[in-house]
């Protein structure tokens, strides 16, 4: 099973257009991306990211509806505001922005998701482990359980 | 400034005989020379307490989300305070009608701990005259120049006078000088990934979660912060790294376009935290994507409540 | 028996000293002082006259600490205690030390002990630096310490130009010092000076005499809002205290640890109850809770004020609220409640 580069998903549920595109999502994900699907990118709070992050999160996707397609109208501008600065923010403290990419899906894009992921999973395998942010990880030594 | 108190103290004591306000936020003397305190005047006579100098170090901002609406508040504010205050008016956490600004242009706010540097702990009085500070330690009187011992977000301060205020006593200051702070998050920014990080790290890990910063900060008034949640926790209550850095960012991330660079979260730190050095970057960014500063006027939200279809060019496909 | 430290040879001892114990001593942390280990490189602040910034208690109750750490899936759990082997507090201010004693009477009792305290209390050595100058936000001496105290100290050093003169107060600190030069008539007499000059340096912040009745007076008064009106509600105070010892115990479920973490009554949270009712709603039962803890409760349990008068308190409130002030108050206020009724 694969484990590694870890991979969040988080998908916009009105996002994917192509029942098969959603059905592969849902059911067929490779083992080492974890799916978080939300009513909107505007939902997405930059907590969501950063915990993410410090859950071991090699790399994030977000992947959402473009601007005028949104379900709630605006919830995708809102989120672009709040996501763009927030990325920016990171990067100020040494966190790499590339490590997360935003995939706006629009009506004729069928199958372009499996093709983002398996593109960002190589460029994320060649970055490797994210040396900045601290993950949680035990922080006392000792103990043979968990 | 003594003329400058006299004049605050007429102005505030007018305020109360006419009724036109059921409480001034100012600031009073303490016991300690060095500790000027928020003071809640409701009578006259408490006037008598009254203090305003270089080392009212809060921000009276903070303490307006307490009040009902109905409250007429009266408030002392320099320039990043009236920005706050305009800021809460924007969040509608206390209606304009109901509060009279009391403006003052400021000469920048000292940093107790750069006075203690220079002479000892143990300061026993304190004076200013214009640019001359001087202090009694142990019995002998020290003078000091008061732009050595300027808080550092001052010495970056950009408004001095205050915004929307319903006086102002005293003449405007010459406006600050927006490149000092561009310049110092560019330097910072200019720094390489690991060293920036080691700087982030190297602040964050002394953190012991007092959460003094919060507390000291204006815009952060929720009822419920996002640490003190149980379900869902989103992060980590102890002092581990996860739990600190995660605490700084956030906090910091949430005062994105609501900032008015007081610096008042890092003069209550305990540990001497950096901290501006986050949301000045948070504020540097509004400016140039947004072309919003927070709080100058009463009316206009910040970029993260609000949109624009304009954003559109700004989605890479 | 009094001994001496030659100045200069303060540090050649305590390297000696860490081949066989764990040295602790105050140093500098950007502009303020922590105790942490001591190492070759050390720059130690033992010349600040007043105590450390973050206190010593930490050193017996850690901020933060692992108790145990466990699998769901197994059901199974470690116990985990990691207490030092054998350990020096050096330099630690008779205030910090007093409140250690005062803390026992919490952790360690016939009753209840605490493993992880009573532990590390019993494998260290505190040799205490009493203070020839206190600033003038220290008030040991109202609270019935003073610069010099001896509770919970193994050894007092005092402080003269080139030398510490070393009392040593119990069997462990007679035999840390037993090696060492003995004092001179001459230090013994300066030293005297130096502690009865450095008491007498310090006045009376307030009234202790009937302080607990007054407080309990005062409960259901307005005194708590008067006084608490522009506090923050942070934790600086409490956390800085060296005898808060207030806990919470949470399981941090991503990394499977149950660890032990510093509380405070003065956060919001800390009274909350699941149904959503605080009975602290305000910060102002929060402020009667913390000065009624310790000038009024404590004396119910163990007849002593839960407070040695360190001043962090005093020091480092970032809206400059001073306790000795308040509790001042206390008493004038009483007289108006008692005059109205």
């Amino acid at each position: 099973m694969e484990t590694r580069p870890k991979i969040a998903l988080f998908q916009c549920k009105w996002c994917l257009y192509s029942e098969p595109d959603q059905n592969w999502v849902d059911n067929e994900l490779p083992s080492s991306m974890h799916l978080v699907k939300l009513p909107c990118t505007g939902r997405i709070n930059p907590l969501y990211i950063l915990n993410a992050v410090q859950g071991g999160a090699d790399g994030i996707v977000i992947s959402g509806c473009l601007p005028e397609k949104c379900h709630y109208k605006e919830g995708n501008l809102r989120a672009l505001r709040q996501h763009d600065e927030f990325l920016n923010f990171l990067d100020y403290i040494g966190y790499e922005r590339s490590r997360v990419r935003f995939v706006w899906l629009d009506l004729q894009d069928r199958g372009r998701i499996q093709k983002e992921l398996a593109d960002f999973k190589s460029e994320i395998a060649k970055l490797g482990k994210a040396k900045v942010l601290a993950t949680r990880s035990k922080v006392s030594p000792g103990g043979q359980y968990a | 400034m003594p003329e400058l108190k006299t004049e605050l103290r007429n102005n505030i004591e007018q305020l109360l005989n006419d009724q036109a306000v059921d409480v001034v936020i100012a600031f009073k003397k303490a016991d300690l020379p060095l500790r000027p305190q928020p003071a809640f005047f409701r009578n006259v006579e408490e006037l008598e307490d009254l203090e305003y100098n270089g080392l009212c170090q809060n921000n009276l901002a903070n303490y307006l989300t307490r009040y009902p609406h109905d409250t007429k508040i009266g408030i002392v504010v320099r320039g990043c305070e009236s920005r706050s205050v305009n800021a809460l008016i924007v969040e509608k956490q206390h209606p304009r009608e109901n509060l009279y600004m009391i403006g003052v242009p400021c000469q920048g706010i000292l940093d107790i701990r750069k006075i203690i540097n220079k002479t000892g702990e143990d300061i026993t009085d304190y004076s200013e005259d214009g640019d001359q500070v001087s202090v009694i330690f142990k019995g002998n009187e020290i003078k000091l120049q008061r732009s050595d011992l300027l808080h550092d977000s001052c010495l970056r301060c950009v408004h001095p006078n205050p915004v929307n205020a319903d006086v102002l006593l005293g003449d405007p200051l010459p406006e600050g000088d927006p490149t000092i702070v561009r310049q110092a998050i560019e330097e910072f920014e200019a720094l390489d990934r690991d060293e920036r990080y080691a700087w982030f790290q190297k602040e964050a890990e002394r953190c012991i979660r007092c959460y003094a910063c919060r507390e000291a900060c204006p815009m952060c008034y929720c009822t419920e912060c996002f640490v003190d949640h149980t379900t869902p926790r989103w992060t980590e209550s102890d002092i581990s790294q996860a739990g600190t850095q995660a605490w700084h960012i956030i906090r910091a991330f949430h005062q994105a376009g609501r900032c008015t660079s007081c610096g008042a979260c890092e003069r209550a730190c305990p540990m001497d935290i950096k901290m501006t050095y986050l949301t000045d970057k948070l504020n540097k960014d509004m400016l140039e994507v947004y072309q919003f500063e927070a709080g100058m006027d009463d009316n206009t939200p910040p970029p993260f409540a609000s949109f624009n279809l304009d954003d559109k060019n700004r989605f890479v496909i | 028996m009094m001994y001496i430290l030659v100045k200069k040879n303060l540090d050649q001892k305590l390297s000696e000293w860490s081949a066989k114990y764990e040295v602790v001593a105050p140093q500098k942390v950007e502009a303020y002082s922590q105790f942490l280990p001591f190492t070759e490189s050390s720059e130690l602040a033992l010349n600040e006259p007043h105590n450390t910034r973050y206190p010593p208690k930490s050193l017996f109750l850690p901020q933060s600490e692992v108790m145990l750490k466990y699998n769901k899936r197994l059901n199974k759990f470690d116990e985990i205690r990691i207490l030092p082997e054998k350990r020096i507090i050096f330099g630690i201010r008779p205030c910090d030390a007093s409140a250690l004693t005062l803390l026992d009477t919490v952790f360690d009792t016939e009753e209840y002990q605490d493993p992880y305290w009573a532990g590390r209390r019993e494998n260290t050595i505190l040799v205490g630096l009493g203070c020839s100058e206190p600033p003038s936000t220290c008030f040991c001496t109202t609270v019935g310490y003073g610069p010099f105290n001896h509770d919970g100290l193994d050894a007092i050093m005092t402080e003269l130009d080139d030398v510490f003169v070393i009392e040593a107060l119990s069997a462990k600190g007679e035999k840390l010092f037993s090696d060492f030069p003995a004092a001179t008539n001459e230090h013994e007499l300066s030293v005297l000076r130096i502690q009865s000059n450095a008491k007498q340096g310090m006045n009376q912040a307030f009234e202790t005499e009937g302080l607990k009745q007054t407080l309990d007076h005062l409960f259901e008064s307005d005194y708590w809002s008067e006084i608490a009106e522009s506090c923050l509600g942070c934790g600086v105070c409490t956390y800085l205290c060296p005898t808060c010892f207030c806990f919470d115990i949470v399981d941090e479920v991503q990394r499977n640890e149950r660890v032990r973490n510093w509380d405070t009554c003065m956060f919001r949270i800390y009274s909350q109850e699941a149904s959503g009712h605080n009975p602290r709603p305000t910060i102002s039962e929060r402020t009667r809770q913390r000065l009624m803890h310790k000038y009024s409760y404590w004396l119910d349990h163990i007849e002593k004020i839960g407070c040695t008068g360190c001043g962090r308190c005093v020091r480092y409130c970032p809206v400059g609220l001073d306790i000795r002030a308040m509790l001042r108050t206390a008493s004038n206020f009483e007289s108006e409640v008692v005059n109205v009724g």
